[in-house]
């Protein structure tokens, strides 16, 4: 059998199998066919400026409860110099950084990507209730104020949001009094505690923020929470109303601190949030999981959700090399480096494409000038790339620096870049450059990146990263496509432009 | 500028692309294990010894990085030479020295080199910068052609090698490749050297390119090109064709200088030829190609003079 035809039966039965995978997932155990349907995610981040003193610093930052209707999709703490982990004390979630020594200005953050499965439900025991110790004139309004609000015979929706009404307006006399010494929000909140109690109300304050579209540097807020029955439910202070578990994400419960920073002072903790709509499929991946499928069983989503997403980062990868082959084989442009536009895109997904555009361009370039004071020094091959390594990480550390001290945070993600990947690069575009003049080097070095661009673009591109990652099977699909693309002997782009002038002849 | 061709009429044209290239003339023809013969020059050299090809004479090697010292007593007696990496590809690394200024080494172009600088050349060479892939290499040493004064005028400095495209055995097509000022010597059209498309039936100029576009008089001389002829037109292909009887590569390239006393001398081959002789010639490879293919399916036998006068008669005016 020649070679034409087993690659045309070889993709064939690429194909089938692929094809027949993915329809049976969907018919048989009803995998939606794109990953369309949507829920909501949160992106939240948690950032914390503070000053640190020159010596071991550690900070300690209260987590949300679990709740088994919240689950986190993603986490990842950006802390460079920090070690980070989350342990647990008196029942209490917390996020601990630790160094051995920091000094001046310091950023950490935490990203979290949450979504809801469920209406949340906060369910316990009935709590005891602590009795206020209201003193003289406190004591006196306090009880009135109760006797007051008894009269009004409101169930306990109405009675919270009378405490709440009356300690935003002042306009209650007993209220006033009581007031008076309670300037801070969190006292305000622990008077209406107190006040709920008098009525064998029990209540205690959280604290946490709002889950809120494209907000930036929000600072938490003081919420009242308030034990009905069997659940908790959730008021919000400011609006005097009830809202929905889903609305926020509690950090802290009464008194537990919400951070605590040793070794540093002027700490500042905001959050950003940004909703997002994202593809849903986990109820047919769980369904079919429970119905011990063999395809959902020995497939990648029996691992844990951390390796999974290790894998759904590989399964990109494919795409990325399919994005170089078209543009190499079908289109012509060269890049350098076989594969090393799809190592530039991975990193423009870690960081963002514009920040890693420049960043790339930035290490390259200045690499590319140290480089080109190397060529006088008649140096062997191996020393002469590990001297180029070494200007690459002191580009990194300059870079790093730099953008640190003007306050350019995107400069860090400089670390994302493989290294001797980049070494390498600039070894290439170097010698390129003696040889063939910097023209050439334009040409692969935009060949590269316009590849690494369009790869990324590819690769982040989340309806068809989901799609990939909900039917693996589609890999032998693209195999197909790639060894078809192998066997093709028409024209590329590159030569319909190439032999342009023969039209002529 | 950027003016695209319609893919049905380059195919009208019989012009061959890249992918065709790689995947129907190449990957068919060219068996992996020969590849070493032709991409090692010290090994075409060894092998083309052997079958009597005639090609510059081997000086010395350079193996290891000791003999890089060895080098000033070695070069002193030899007033011309070239230094090629074993393994280069694409012109790379190749250094060509025609004369002495004092302790200096000049260049075609004049310019001087420092002894120094030839070692760390060589040093290059050795560690792997010229060669595919970056793996270690030798660095061969050879006679610099006394070149035919045949071509005077036509190219501004080094030496201009003729390159054959060799199908199945046959001839099919060829051209010139002139240095110029911007090329540094060297024959390379990616770095700026003419192409002159050399008709296989004579030996005439046909077309001429630079940088793919074509031009009428050499840019450093200003000689008209067409006028260019390359002299012992017939032997030059029987020798390349011979480069196919060597080596058994199915689609090859042989490069070939003409010395001025020892007639054609086979500089090196190549598996992967560029496609830029079909621009240089105003014609596609397809035609041509398809009938070596038939010529050498009906006729395995033909002798290396027989296969030369068949495509001088027949594949020549397709």
């Amino acid at each position: 059998m020649n070679s034409r035809k087993q690659i045309t039966y070889l993709v064939l039965l690429l194909v089938g199998l692929g094809v027949s995978a993915v329809v049976y997932k969907h018919k048989v155990l009803g995998f939606p066919l794109l990953a369309n349907q949507t829920e909501t995610v949160w992106d939240l981040e948690a950032k914390l400026q503070f000053e640190a003193d020159g010596g071991p610093v550690s900070v300690k930052v209260n987590l949300p409860d679990p709740n088994p209707a919240r689950k986190i999709s993603f986490s990842k703490n950006v802390s460079p110099g920090f070690d980070y982990k989350e342990i647990e004390e008196d029942g209490a979630r917390y996020g601990f950084w630790s160094s051995e020594d920091a000094e001046g200005p310091q950023t950490l953050y935490l990203r979290v990507q949450t979504y809801f499965v469920d209406e949340p439900q906060i369910t316990g025991d009935v709590p005891t209730l602590e009795q206020p110790d209201f003193v003289g004139v406190q004591a006196e309004a306090a009880n009135r104020y109760v006797e007051n609000l008894q009269q009004q015979t409101l169930d306990l929706d109405g009675q919270v949001k009378q405490v709440l009404a009356d300690i935003n307006s002042r306009a209650n006399d007993n209220m006033a009094v009581l007031l008076q010494d309670r300037g801070e929000r969190s006292e305000q909140m622990a008077l209406a505690v107190s006040l709920l109690a008098m009525q064998d109300i029990p209540a205690r304050m959280g604290r946490g923020i709002f889950l809120a579209d494209k907000k930036r540097k929000q600072s938490a807020v003081f919420f009242l929470e308030v034990f009905d029955d069997k659940q908790w439910l959730l008021f919000d202070p400011r609006e005097e109303e009830q809202i929905s578990w889903q609305q926020v994400i509690i950090m802290q419960h009464s008194t537990e601190p919400l951070i605590e920073v040793y070794g540093g002072s002027d700490s500042e903790f905001s959050f950003s949030s940004l909703k997002q709509q994202r593809p849903t499929f986990k109820a047919a991946v769980d369904s079919a999981a429970q119905d011990s499928s063999l395809f959902v069983d020995f497939s990648i989503y029996s691992l844990p959700l951390a390796e999974q997403n290790d894998f759904k980062l590989l399964l990109l990868i494919p795409l990325g090399a399919l994005v170089v082959v078209v543009l190499r084989n079908l289109v012509g442009i060269r890049t350098s480096g076989t594969f090393m536009p799809i190592l530039i895109a991975m990193v423009f997904l870690q960081t963002s494409l514009l920040a890693g555009l420049a960043l790339f361009v930035i290490v390259v370039g200045v690499g590319l000038i140290m480089r080109s004071y190397m060529s006088n020094l008649n140096l062997l091959l191996v020393p002469r790339i590990a001297s180029v390594l070494v200007f690459v990480i002191i580009i990194y550390a300059a870079i790093g620096v730099t953008s640190h001290k003007l306050g350019i945070e995107w400069g860090m993600q400089v670390t994302f870049f493989p290294m001797i990947i980049l070494s390498w690069t600039i070894e290439r575009m170097s010698i390129l450059w003696d040889e063939e003049g910097g023209k050439e080097v334009m040409i692969q070095c935009g060949g590269s990146l316009l590849t690494a661009v369009l790869a990324y673009l590819v690769m982040s591109n989340e309806v068809i990263a989901d799609t990939v990652f909900l039917y693996p099977e589609m890999l032998l699909i693209l195999l197909a496509v790639i060894i078809a693309i192998g066997s093709y002997s028409g024209y590329r782009l590159s030569d319909l432009r190439r032999f342009e002038p023969m039209q002529k002849l | 500028m950027f003016g695209l061709a319609s893919p049905k009429k380059l195919r009208e044209l019989g012009i061959v692309g890249m992918n065709k290239r790689n995947v129907k003339y190449i990957a068919q023809n060219n068996p992996r294990h020969l590849y070493p013969l032709v991409d090692d020059k010290l090994k075409t050299k060894e092998l083309c010894r052997q079958h009597n090809l005639a090609m510059p004479k081997l000086l010395g090697v350079c193996k290891v990085q000791s003999n890089v010292n060895e080098l000033e007593g070695f070069l002193a007696d030899i007033p011309q030479f070239v230094i090629k990496p074993a393994k280069g590809s694409g012109g790379k690394g190749i250094l060509v020295i025609t004369g002495r200024d004092g302790e200096d080494f000049l260049k075609p172009s004049g310019a001087k080199v420092t002894l120094s600088e030839v070692k760390r050349h060589v040093s290059n060479t050795l560690s792997g910068l010229y060669s595919l892939g970056g793996k270690p290499d030798v660095a061969v040493i050879e006679d610099l052609v006394v070149f035919t004064d045949d071509f005077d005028g036509f190219s501004f400095e080094g030496v201009p090698d003729i390159r054959v495209i060799i199908y199945k055995g046959y001839p099919v097509m060829a051209m010139t490749r002139l240095s110029t000022h911007a090329s540094d010597g060297k024959a390379n059209l990616h770095q700026g050297a003419v192409g002159v498309g050399i008709d296989i039936a004579t030996g005439h100029a046909l077309n001429a390119v630079m940088n793919a576009r074509p031009i009428e008089q050499h840019p450093d001389t200003g000689k008209a090109l067409k006028e260019l002829k390359v002299p012992l037109w017939q032997e030059l292909l029987t020798l390349s064709v011979q480069g196919f009887d060597t080596t058994g590569l199915g689609y090859m390239g042989a490069d070939i200088v003409l010395d001025k006393n020892l007639g054609p001398l086979l500089l090196e081959l190549n598996a992967r030829p560029g496609l830029a002789i079909q621009v240089a010639n105003g014609r596609g490879l397809e035609p041509r190609l398809a009938l070596a293919e038939e010529q050498s399916r009906l006729h395995p036998d033909r002798s290396a003079e027989e296969r030369v006068r068949y495509s001088m008669e027949v594949i020549a005016p397709l």
